[in-house]
């Protein structure tokens, strides 16, 4: 079984207990305003140009066959051939999106085994969202668990029931967005409904799985949600950790170098913004940390 | 800090007539005891517990000038070539040493004495034993009537809490925590500054106090471990002044005790850029511990290096030290390890291992100067086996070169060197009746060679093995032919070997393999070779700023390297090509075996202050130091990056490549942020760096 994963990040300490391996699926049903992995959105494998590594040597003009490279891309032209990245020297022109079997990404992630073991860590497998890949996913999950390595899965929810069940029985903790509760606010800034995040939630909750919320704060957007989040989560009864994320524009020379028109707000969030979410939370009995300072 | 005197440089040569006649051991000693008498004492506003001289290493200057008739010798032996290159270097090393504090503590100075009357009174039997202990009486003698001259002096500045426990020194040994450091920084000055034997380390500072620490009450202890923290900083000597903390007892439980905690915690908090400090753990050391350490490190003290007992016990052991002596080790400079009573001498010869191979690809002729300083060959390379093989040949040879030199200089000790301060605290010595130096009386001997730029090597063969055997995209006499013209209008072909090929340090077994059995090899060439002192050479892959001297006078490699560069830092990856994480990195130089590395392999580990930040970050990172051990790691220093090192980044990203950045839920490549956003990213660090 094949996957198509848009970057391995080793010696993570964000994305659950102890020290992870984070692996990011590539492919995502939703398409959220503030998306920070825009290299992640579409499950084919893309080129990217990064204009400051150039050395303008001018490689990827002899091998592109649309005359869409030459010290940069015309996206309007590229096929997505990605023979230009092969060629670049410098990786100024870089490919998002590689080939893995199953077993042989279990291989490399478990070249980490040991600092999985002495820091309570494992994999977190994330994206994009990693379930857009489910039999991949599930399969990876299992192999790596065969081998005693935790998996975490960070997912966004948007997916059908059985994705879940079948990736539930190898996963230690889920790690999920909850971005907003109202679903018109929910549609204007992810593209979707959330009738069924709000329901895969509960799904997992009642079947006892550890679970951490993850809500990122875009002032201007879903701020206004933090107290139907907190209404919401406590009726649910939700004991586990809420971890305010706050939003800024970092991704955006990605967005550029992808040939994606950004659709970043312009608005910041601040520290402030994320500390007064988190009381709010709390004013919920809920175990709500800033996720600037705190993991 | 001392200041030089040329004047007293000029007294000092005088006495050089006096060696023939009257053996370097009394000519030093004569220049000690009128030292002692004459020289300035120097006072700082630190100074609790001792002052400082004007004389600093007058002997160790006089010990080059002894040195230099054998310079001619390199000459005559057809070395001087190869020496200048900086393809091997070799010569004496009276520069890494550890006293035997677990002596001088206890007993102090006015103990030292008592010992040598006992030593002269049981062994003194001959004329000449007699005359070796009588110079070390006479030289202690003095060192007392010093310690009475700076009490007065003391007196005189109104600081009388260091005068009156002076005096009381030179009538016993110490018996308060005050007087035990007292010891340790007086000592510190006679060898330093009068023995002119350099002294790279205060010793485990936590184990030789802890008996006085026992009888203080808890204000009193933590005040003088903050003075004495920061007077041993303000001594302030080249590279630093290193402490260790923590070990093993023979049978391997933990030796962290509760004044080991007390030094990190004061160290963690002052900041202190002239010490350094070495943490011995072992499997058993507590977790709590370790994180102190590494949490003085997230919080910007980047000078702690981090060593794994079982990996530098095991690898003294295999040199031939005793159990006991391997465990009760020191660290003597910046990551070499020594055994109790071994004098160490940790920087003698080098190796400048791409010179060598720059010298198997060019029939053994130096590319930038023609000159022949290597083992001629046919030139032809039918496989990259062959490739290999020629350039450990080379390797081997350049290994006997920086021995040889070496051995030129060690075996004139007795015309060059007398340590009578440093011999008076070796049991050993004493036993032998006989000078560190002159006599080779330490318990153990040894001599050292440090191999130097490791990943450039590998890095360079594996670009060799791909582009010329694998790709077939040009042939040897091509790529040699670039590597000479410095890549001339190669600049693609040159950066994508630079930025894609694989490199040393991502856990790839293709390339680590090559790594390891030149690692290999150099231990079965260097470790346990004989030396004129009757012990061993030790091999050390260190490599401190000699990578830019030499990578300044060798020739473009085939990694991609451009002429003139500098070449790898110590065992670790080129800057730059760990391009697959710490753990990656740290998988990789632990493939490589220790065991026959006794002198130091050691691992830079850079890291950003947020893959370390809370407690999760705390636990991360412990977990990543005991991992990097339970692979065999020998030694590593860790770099947390702060906001400085981003404005850098963000000047020269070419610097930096790999500088990862996390705020919230997600990674970027520092390098691939514009402007604004470094700005901005920079801007937010000072926050958190405030927070």
């Amino acid at each position: 079984m094949k996957g198509i994963i848009s970057g391995i990040k080793r010696m993570e300490i964000h994305d659950g207990a102890g020290l992870r391996t984070t692996v990011f699926f590539k492919g995502c049903p939703l398409r959220c305003i503030w998306c920070h992995n825009p290299e992640s959105l579409s499950p084919a494998p893309q080129i990217a140009f990064f204009e400051a590594k150039c050395c303008g040597c001018g490689s990827c003009k002899l091998v592109c066959p649309e005359e869409a490279a030459d010290g940069g891309v015309d996206f309007s032209k590229c096929s997505q051939c990605l023979q230009c990245a092969q060629v670049c020297p410098t990786g100024a022109l870089t490919i998002y999106g590689q080939e893995y079997e199953a077993d042989e990404l279990a291989e490399l992630l478990m070249q980490d085994a040991v600092f999985f073991e002495t820091s309570g860590g494992g994999v977190t497998l994330s994206g994009g969202e990693c379930l857009m890949q489910p039999d991949f996913a599930v399969e990876l999950a299992q192999k790596l668990r065969q081998k005693g390595i935790s998996v975490d899965v960070d997912t966004c929810g948007f997916l059908a029931r059985s994705a879940l069940e079948r990736i539930l029985p190898y996963t230690d903790e889920f790690l999920y967005d909850l971005k907003a509760i109202d679903a018109q606010v929910h549609r204007k800034c992810t593209g979707q409904d959330n009738t069924v995040i709000l329901e895969n939630l509960k799904f997992l909750l009642q079947h006892g799985c550890k679970v951490e919320i993850r809500y990122p704060l875009v002032v201007g957007f879903n701020d206004g949600e933090c107290q139907k989040i907190g209404q919401f989560l406590q009726d649910l009864k939700f004991t586990g950790k809420i971890k305010v994320l706050q939003y800024h524009s970092f991704a955006k020379s990605r967005y550029t170098a992808l040939g994606i028109p950004d659709s970043l707000p312009d608005t910041e969030t601040t520290f402030e913004d994320v500390a007064n979410a988190v009381e709010i939370l709390k004013a919920y009995g809920l175990n709500a940390v800033n996720g600037i300072t705190e993991d | 800090m001392a200041v030089y005197q040329a004047e007293l440089l000029e007294i000092g040569r005088q006495y050089l007539k006096n060696d023939a006649k009257d053996g370097v051991l009394k000519v030093n000693s004569d220049i000690i005891i009128d030292c002692m008498q004459n020289c300035k004492l120097l006072f700082a506003p630190e100074n609790r517990f001792f002052c400082t001289v004007d004389c600093d290493g007058l002997v160790r200057d006089l010990h080059f000038i002894r040195t230099q008739q054998y310079n001619d010798e390199l000459e005559r032996l057809g070395l001087q070539d190869g020496q200048e290159a900086l393809a091997h270097t070799g010569g004496p090393d009276i520069g890494h040493t550890c006293a035997h504090w677990e002596s001088i503590i206890p007993l102090g100075i006015f103990g030292l004495r008592e010992r040598i009357v006992q030593y002269r009174d049981l062994h003194g039997k001959t004329e000449k034993k007699k005359a070796f202990y009588d110079e070390l009486l006479r030289v202690y003698d003095a060192a007392l009537r010093f310690m009475l001259r700076a009490a007065d002096a003391a007196d005189a500045n109104g600081n009388h809490e260091m005068a009156r426990s002076l005096r009381v020194l030179t009538q016993r040994s110490p018996s308060t925590l005050f007087e035990a450091m007292q010891t340790s920084l007086i000592y510190y000055v006679l060898q330093q500054m009068f023995d002119g034997t350099v002294l790279r380390t205060m010793g485990r500072i936590d184990q030789l106090f802890y008996p006085f620490y026992r009888n203080e009450d808890a204000d009193t202890a933590k005040t003088l471990v903050e003075a004495y923290l920061q007077e041993i900083n303000a001594l302030a000597p080249t590279a630093n002044i290193p402490f260790a903390l923590g070990g093993t007892d023979p049978d391997g439980n933990s030796l962290v005790n509760e004044l080991s905690y007390l030094f990190l915690s004061c160290y963690g908090k002052a900041h202190l850029p002239d010490t350094k400090l070495h943490l011995y753990c072992s499997k058993n050391t507590p977790n709590e511990f370790i994180e102190q350490g590494l949490d003085c490190v997230r919080n910007g003290n980047n000078s702690i290096v981090f060593l794994s007992n079982e990996a530098v016990i095991a690898s003294l052991k295999k040199l031939g030290a005793q159990h006991n002596d391997a465990v009760n080790y020191h660290v003597v400079g910046c990551y070499e390890c020594g055994a109790e009573q071994e004098l160490t001498c940790s920087c003698n010869a080098r190796v400048n291992l791409p010179k060598a191979l720059e010298l198997a690809l060019n029939n053994g002729r130096d590319m930038l100067t023609g000159k022949k300083i290597g083992l001629e060959n046919d030139g032809t390379f039918p496989s990259f086996e062959a490739v290999f093989t020629e350039f450990l040949r080379q390797v081997e040879y350049l290994c006997k070169c920086a021995i040889k030199i070496t051995d030129l200089h060690e075996m004139h000790y007795a015309q060059t060197h007398a340590a009578p301060i440093m011999t008076a605290t070796y049991p050993h010595a004493l036993e032998q009746g006989g000078d560190l130096y002159g006599d080779n009386a330490a318990k153990y001997n040894n001599s050292s060679l440090n191999a130097i730029g490791l990943a450039t090597a590998t890095d360079s063969l594996a670009a060799i093995r791909k582009l010329v055997f694998e790709e077939k995209q040009m042939t040897m006499d091509q790529l040699i032919q670039l590597l000479k013209t410095d890549w001339a209008e190669h600049e693609a072909l040159r950066l994508m070997i630079r930025n894609k090929y694989p490199k040393y340090g991502n856990a790839d077994p293709a390339i680590d393999t090559i790594a390891q059995k030149t690692v290999d090899f150099l231990s079965r060439t260097v470790s346990g070779h004989p030396n004129k002192k009757g012990g061993v050479y030790r091999l050390g892959l260190f490599s401190i700023d000699w990578r830019w001297q030499m990578g300044e006078k060798t020739a473009a490699s085939a990694d991609g390297r451009l002429a003139g560069q500098p070449l790898s830092q110590n065992s670790g990856a080129t800057f730059g090509a760990d391009r697959s994480g710490a753990t990656a990195h740290l998988i990789s130089v632990a493939s490589l075996d220790s065991s026959g590395v006794p002198n130091g392999l050691i691992v830079d580990l850079d890291l950003h202050s947020s893959c370390v930040r809370g407690e999760n970050g705390l636990q991360a990172f412990t977990g990543l130091l005991r991992s990097y051990f339970t692979l065999g790691g020998f030694a590593v220093h860790c770099n947390v990056l702060d906001t400085e090192t981003l404005k850098k980044a963000k000047e020269d990203p070419a610097a930096y490549p790999n500088l990862q950045v996390r705020l919230c839920g997600w990674n970027v490549l520092f390098s691939s942020l514009s402007d604004k956003e470094k700005d901005e990213f920079i801007a937010r660090s000072i926050q958190q760096g405030s927070l």
